[in-house]
Parts: structure tokens; sequence; C-alpha cells
């Protein structure tokens, strides 16, 4: 049982640590435009070169249009592939994508596990264990499973070996970057293990997310933890699970932000919309910044300072 | 081998923390191999006695030397409190997500550094790597402004904050022209370039730190005389009558160069150097219009000449008085629309910063000329005859402009209307190379700054304008068009640095003035090459 309070602990710690991170991000104040180009979500004919709806001659009378689909194409294979990286920087690549694709892949094992709990957990008799379905599923488990893990150790490896090896990255590289990636190389390698020595099927990972459904109990009568290695994986996965939030690792979600937020927040300001309203918001924050051309007292606010002159032209 | 700097070694005192050797810089082809073994000149000790001068060859700012260590101890304290406001909303809403989310998610995989022109030219200067000043400020903010940061440090990354640390942020902050070609390569998202722009605005906006060009002389001058040239409206409309004669020689007619038209379709917004520099830019904006039988006008009212807005580069007050009063000026003046002319960061602080802040009838509907260009020169109702610029040409493509804004194919169709010789550099398009004077740089010449600019920072540039004409005879005259006023200021000064009129034929101007070298009718030709007329009237 103290195996699954510890998980149960740890997905706690990322949903409320990835929900602060992200009530953070949407309680921000809107901020100016910075959008970098391309934006993928321009239309087709303008997102090949970059071009933004800033091109057409009186722009403002046109609808303001984002295509989901261009977006879609971009992001893709930039998540799934890391496209950007195959193309500046190759051989952080090599080791970068396996290192990826392996997490990815593991995020799914563990989806189709879940989905595995909760079909046995529903009775259904046409899935019990030898049938089609069942067959099916836990095939697929285990090439997801299999792939993730080597794809994650070679990656994780690779990463800690470039890190340490490649001059420029060891330079501006702390104890916590080591930290971080060799956690996650000591995780992929004992679930590794835990396979290879005696389940190739990811039995003891199916038993045990079962187990996390039901507060512990499992129909199956081998479960991951009578191993050392067994045991190791399950501590280890579960502190990932909370850790990835506390770290710069949460780039893997919180780039929607960056990107959707930032780089390719085009949307012009309407009279009367949204935006403006939040504008005049802000425009009524106080600043409190000290330099005497700024003029501040904290009491005048940002609309009052813009419209005003700076305090060395009295 | 040399031992790599660290960003924690931007705290330990030293003469200079780097230095470029000769024959580190990036080489160039022939004919210029003679400047392949130049070195910045050394600054005479006299000049840089009491300024801080320890980060590299060059000064930008020159932020006097404190007194005393009481006074080192008051200058740190003020730091570390305009660190705080930047991550405050009523400091610093106008970027604190984009500030947040880049000092958060970077992951040091450096893909960011062979995109840099800076870096990479200067021979790989671990001072000019864009994640370095980042890296500082980050394990500053992690260290003195987080909770426990001083034990977590040791696990994040150590830095000692001193004035030393201080004094070479700031001008280290004056190493890089925000051009964001790093932020377009990070996988993340991240941007090195914003968090450059943010270091700036701490020391202005906190402790009254920026280079005098950009503020005293800058947006201060800006907003007192009403021009950052220092010229006022009177002095204005003198040169703009001057300008009207030129063009009228040109043009063969009478140029109408308008003023102060209320209820006009358009108010043009020109970068005032324009009229001191080069005023015939003025002026092919003035006949194209006229010629097109457009309603328009420019404003008398000071800042309303003078399309620049420096505060875009250091500091978000001085940005957000000269925005609305450009937007105020329009608004009285009843016009339908802004139009900017060739100035890339008047582009973009006016078009697309300034949008989250105008509101109400202070959001008037802004255009750039290279779209209002467009659709005049493709529109039909003016003829061209593009054997007039019967001359190899290339475009520089201004970072505010297109890799800010996504205005890249407008310009592009124009000349390709009318330049028949036209060729694109390598990169080009958002993936250009900055002219080496963005966010100031241009403006910039203190100390031996000019020259720190021609060999590292416009170097890039050079080396691409090179390559887009190699396949031309040397002898042949070559034009360089950069439809922006601080591009055009730093390629004017590389040309004239490495000697590349006399030694490749290089020549450089706007876009106007070719669309007006083209157009029928015209009496004489309005490019000269030297004494040379482009074309024969
Ligand atoms: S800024 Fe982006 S590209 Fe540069 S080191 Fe950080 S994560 Fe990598
Ligand atoms: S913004 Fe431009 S100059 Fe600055 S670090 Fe990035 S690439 Fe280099």
């Amino acid at each position: 049982m103290g195996f699954y309070i510890l998980s149960y602990v740890c997905i706690a710690v990322f949903i409320g640590a990835t929900g602060c991170l992200i009530y953070r991000q949407i309680t921000l104040p809107l901020h100016v435009r910075w959008e970098i180009y391309p934006v993928r979500h321009e239309t087709t004919a303008r997102v090949a070169y970059g071009g933004s709806y800033m091109e057409e001659v009186n722009w403002w009378n046109n609808e303001y249009k984002s295509s989901h689909i261009n977006e879609l194409k971009y992001m893709v294979p930039e998540i799934l592939f890391l496209r950007g990286l195959w193309k500046e920087n190759r051989s952080l690549w090599l080791v970068s994508f396996p290192f990826h694709f392996g997490m990815y892949l593991m995020i799914a094992t563990f989806g189709l596990l879940l989905l595995h709990a909760v079909i046995t957990l529903g009775g259904f008799p046409a899935f019990t264990a030898g049938n089609a379905d069942e067959a099916l599923l836990s095939g697929l488990i285990a090439a997801t499973g299999w792939s993730g893990l080597i794809m994650g150790n070679i990656g994780s490896l690779g990463i800690l070996y470039k890190r340490l090896t490649d001059r420029e990255m060891r330079i501006y590289s702390s104890f916590a970057d080591y930290f971080n990636i060799l956690f996650i190389f000591i995780f992929f390698l004992a679930a590794l293990i835990t396979c290879l020595l005696g389940d190739p099927l990811l039995e003891g990972a199916k038993a045990y997310t079962f187990g996390l459904l039901t507060g512990g109990h499992s129909p199956h009568p081998y479960v991951p933890g009578q191993t050392v290695f067994g045991r190791t994986t399950i501590v280890l996965a579960s502190l990932l699970v909370a850790y990835i939030p506390l770290t710069h690792m949460s780039h893997m979600y919180m780039k929607y932000f960056l990107y959707h937020k930032v780089k390719w927040d085009d949307a012009p300001n309407q009279r009367g919309g949204k935006i403006e309203s939040a504008i005049m918001r802000n425009l009524d924050l106080k600043p409190t910044w000290q330099a005497k051309h700024v003029g501040a007292d904290g009491q005048k606010s940002w609309h009052d300072i813009a419209t005003s002159a700076p305090k060395e032209m009295k | 081998m040399k031992k790599s700097l660290k960003p924690s070694d931007i705290a330990k005192p030293s003469d200079c923390l780097c230095h470029i050797e000769q024959g580190e810089l990036s080489p160039l082809p022939p004919p210029y191999e003679d400047f392949n073994q130049a070195t910045i000149t050394v600054l005479k000790p006299e000049k840089i006695k009491n300024i801080e001068s320890s980060l590299d060859d060059t000064v930008a700012i020159g932020i006097p030397k404190p007194a005393s260590p009481e006074e080192e101890e008051k200058l740190v304290s003020q730091f570390l409190s305009g660190l705080k406001k930047l991550f405050e909303r009523d400091n610093n809403w106008t970027f604190l997500q984009p500030l947040m989310l880049s000092m958060e998610h970077c992951a040091k995989c450096q893909t960011c550094s062979a995109a840099c022109p800076i870096y990479e030219t200067s021979g790989r200067k671990e001072i000019y790597r864009p994640i370095f000043r980042s890296e500082v400020l980050r394990r500053i903010y992690k260290k003195y402004l987080k909770p426990g940061g001083r034990i977590t440090a040791k696990l994040t990354g150590d830095i000692d904050l001193n004035w030393t640390t201080i004094a070479r942020l700031a001008e280290l902050s004056y190493r890089c022209t925000l051009c964001r070609r790093c932020a377009t390569v990070c996988p993340i998202g991240v941007d090195n370039g914003l968090i450059n722009h943010e270091i700036r605005k701490l020391f202005s906006q906190e402790m009254g730190i920026a280079p005098k060009e950009i503020h005293e002389k800058g947006s201060l001058q800006h907003l007192r005389v009403g021009s950052t040239t220092g010229m006022n409206s009177l002095a204005a409309k003198d040169s703009a009558e001057f300008i009207q004669e030129e063009m009228e020689e040109i043009t063969g007619y009478k140029v109408e160069i308008p003023w102060d038209v209320e209820g006009a379709d358009i108010l043009l917004l020109h970068n005032a150097g324009e009229m001191l520099a080069w005023p015939e830019n003025v002026g092919a904006f003035a006949i194209i219009f006229q010629a097109a039988g457009i309603s328009w006008t420019l404003s008398s009212e000071a800042a309303g000449y003078d399309a620049v807005n420096y505060g875009l580069w250091y500091d978000d007050v001085q940005f957000s008085r000269v925005a609305v009063k450009h937007a105020d000026i329009a608004r009285r003046l009843k016009v339908k629309k802004i139009v900017i002319g060739e100035c890339g960061h008047a582009h973009k602080a006016l078009t697309v910063i300034a949008d989250r802040l105008l509101t109400g009838d202070l959001n008037i509907p802004r255009e750039s000329a290279m779209v209002t260009l467009e659709n005049i020169v493709l529109g039909g109702k003016l003829q061209f005859d593009p054997s007039k610029n019967n001359f190899p040409v290339t475009l520089h493509d201004p970072c505010n402009i297109v890799r800010s804004m996504g205005i890249v194919e407008p310009q592009r169709r124009i000349l390709r209307k009318i330049a028949p010789r036209f060729r694109e550099m390598t990169p080009h398009g958002v993936e250009n190379y900055c002219c080496g004077g963005g966010s100031g740089f241009a403006i910039m010449s203190g100390y031996n700054f000019g020259q720190w600019r021609n060999l590292v920072s416009s170097r890039r540039k050079f080396l691409q304008i090179l390559n887009a004409f190699h396949d031309e005879p040397q002898d042949i005259p070559k034009y360089v068009c950069a439809p922006c006023s601080n591009c055009k200021g730093s390629i004017r000064d590389i040309t004239d640095y490495y000697h590349a009129e006399e030694r490749s034929g290089l020549h450089y101007g706007g876009l106007v003035e070719l669309i007006i070298n083209a157009l029928a009718g015209m009496k004489k030709p309005m490019i000269r090459f030297g004494e040379k007329p482009s074309w024969e009237p």
C-alpha cells in the first residue's frame, strides 16, 4: 500500500503544481504583442514565407482569421519529432528525439494501461484474458512500453553524455541539470531491467495501474513491487511525475503558452473588444519605477504617466 | 587551450572580461582581407578612467564609476529593486508573461547560439552568446529574489552580485541588437532578445541608466523638441521646402509636401533622420503619393514629424509617451489611417507594440508603407520603365518589419516589378540577419562603439551583401535596398568603413528611390552612383 500512497501523493503534486503553473499563466495581465513570424496559424499562402495579415491594404477591415489546421500542421511534427531541433541542431536531435519520443511512448503506455484497467474493472465479458480484444490491447501496451523504454534509455543516456562532453552545454549546466537527466535515466533503466528480468508483457505495470484505480486491489498475482527493480521503477516513476512541474522540464506542456500566448499572439486590438478592456485595466495599474524621467509615485497610473511629459523636461 | 568563460565570471573583477584578438572575427573575402586582422581600437585610458569599461573592447553607455563602496552598495540594491519590479504586474504588465516564460523554461540546449550573428562573427565570444546574459539574470533572480535562493543557487547555478556584475550586465545589454533571430530557432520558444530588452528596461526605468544617444538625445529630446534629430517644427518645414525644390528638378513638375491637412486619408510618419540624411526618400514618397492622387499629409506638430520611438529598445514609459503622442496627433488631424514610412522600428512600435496600449479613438488604423506602396505600384495607375533600374539590386529585410511584423512580400512584389536584376540575400525574409544597427546601435557611436558595430555586429550583414553580388563584376554599381532608416545608417557605415563603394561598387538606398527611378516621365534619375546617374535622361 505504501507504493500506492506514494503514487497518489506524487500524482496530487503533479496536478497541484501544474494547476498552479497554468493558473498563474491565465491570470497574468494581457501583455503587449511580441509575436514573431512565421506565425503558424496564418493562411497557407502566408505561412509558407512567414507573412502576416498586416500585408493587406486596410487590414483592419478584414476579419481576423486564425487557421487551426495550419497550426496543427506545424505543431504535430514539432511536438512528436522535434522538427525545429532537427533543422537547427542535428547533433542534439540525435539524442533529444529518442529521449522525448521515449517519454511520449511512456505516457501513451500509461494511457493504455489505464484503459486496460478501466475495461477490466468494467468486467466486460468480451474482455477477458486471452481473448482477441484483450490480446490486442496487451500487445499494444507491450509494443509502446518496450519501444518507449528502449528509446528513453538511449535518449536519456545520450543527453547525459552530451551534457558532460559538449563544452558549450557543460558551461551552462548546473548540478540540477545533471541530476534531472540522471534521475530520468535511472528510471528508464530500472523499468527496462524490470521488464527484461521476467515481465516482458508488462503484467506488473497492468496490475499496478489497476491497483491505482482500486486502492491497491489487484486481480493479478504478480505486482512489480516484488522485485527491487520493480520497486525502484514505481518509486522513481512516481517521483518523476511530481518533479517535472517543479522544474524547467514543464516546458513539455508550458510550451503551449510560449507559443500561443507570445510567439503567435497576433490578435489585433479592436475598439470595444475584449483586448481593449484588458488594456484599460492595465493602464489603471500604478507603477513604482524609481528613475526620475518616469515620474512614478505609486499613485499615478500608467495612463497618467503615458500622457505626461518626462520629469527632466519640466 | 583558453579556459571558457562561465556566467559566474561576470562578477570577477578584471580590466577586460572579453577581448577580441587579431584574426578571431569571421574572415572577409577578397578584396577585404586587409580587414581580417583588424581589431577594435583600444580606448585611451584618460577617456575611460571614470567610467565602467571592463566588459570588452568597447563602451556603449559609459556608466560613471561609483565614488565609494557605499554608493556601489546603493546601486546594487537599486538593481535588485528594479529586478523585482520586472516580475510585478503593476510595474511590468507590458512584458510580464513573456518574461516569466522565457526565464523559466530554457533547457540550455544552445540551439540559439548559432543563430546569433554577433556571437558567431565575434569568433564565438562567450559573453555574446544569446543565453549568457539571460543566464546571468536568471541566476541573480533565483539567488537573490527567490525564497531560499542562496541555498538552491549551489544546485541550480551560482553567481555573485556586486557592482562589477551589474555594470557589466548593463553594458552587455547593449551588445545584442534585439534582432530575435535566436528566438525563432529556440525549440521551446524562449526569447533571449526579450530578456535582454527587459534588462535594458530595468536599468533605465529604475536606475536611469541608458546610452545618451537613445535616452537623453533620443526619447527625451524627441518629447521636448519634437524630434530625436533636434529639429523643431520650423526646421522640419524648411527641409521639406528644400526637398520640394530638389524633387521639382527630378520630376519637372511642382511637388507639394502637404502639412497638417485635416481629414486627409493618410498621415505619413517619416523617421525625421531621413529629412537630414536622405531627403530624397521623403521627396520620393511625395512624388509617388502625388502622382497616385492620394490624399495625405505630414504633421508639423512636435513628435508628429518624427516617427521614431526609441523607447521600444529600452524603456516602456518613454515608449508609451511617444506612441500616445503619435496616435493623438493622428486623432486630432482626423486622418483615416497612419502610414509608417521606411523606418523599421517605428513600424513595430506603432503598429504592433502600441496595439495593446492605444484604446478608443486613439486606436487609429496603422499601415506599413510597404503595403501602401505595393498597392500603388501594382495598382496600374502609375507607369514604370524597369529598364531604368538596370543594375543589380538586393533587398535587406529590417528585422522589425519582417521578423516582428510578417511584412515580407509587398516590398518583394514591388522589386520584382521595377528592378529586373533583383536577387535575394541568403538567408532572407523572416530568417534574415540584422543590419547590425538594430535596437539603437545605428545611432550609437560614442567611445569606439561605431567601430565595434562595423567590425562585429554588422559583419554578418556585410558578408551577406557581398555574397548576394558575388556573381557580378566588382566595378559595376550595385544597389542594396534597405527600407529602414536605421538599417540604411548601418549599411552606410559599413560601406564607408570597408571602402565598399570603391572596392565592390556598393551603393545603398531606400525602396521609394528605386520606385521613382523607374517611374515613367521623370526628367532625371533619382539614383546616382557617385557622380554617375543611374540612367541617362
Ligand atoms: S534559449 Fe532556447 S535554444 Fe537557447 S539554450 Fe535556451 S532552450 Fe536552447
Ligand atoms: S536577439 Fe539577435 S543579437 Fe540578440 S542574442 Fe538574439 S540573435 Fe543575438
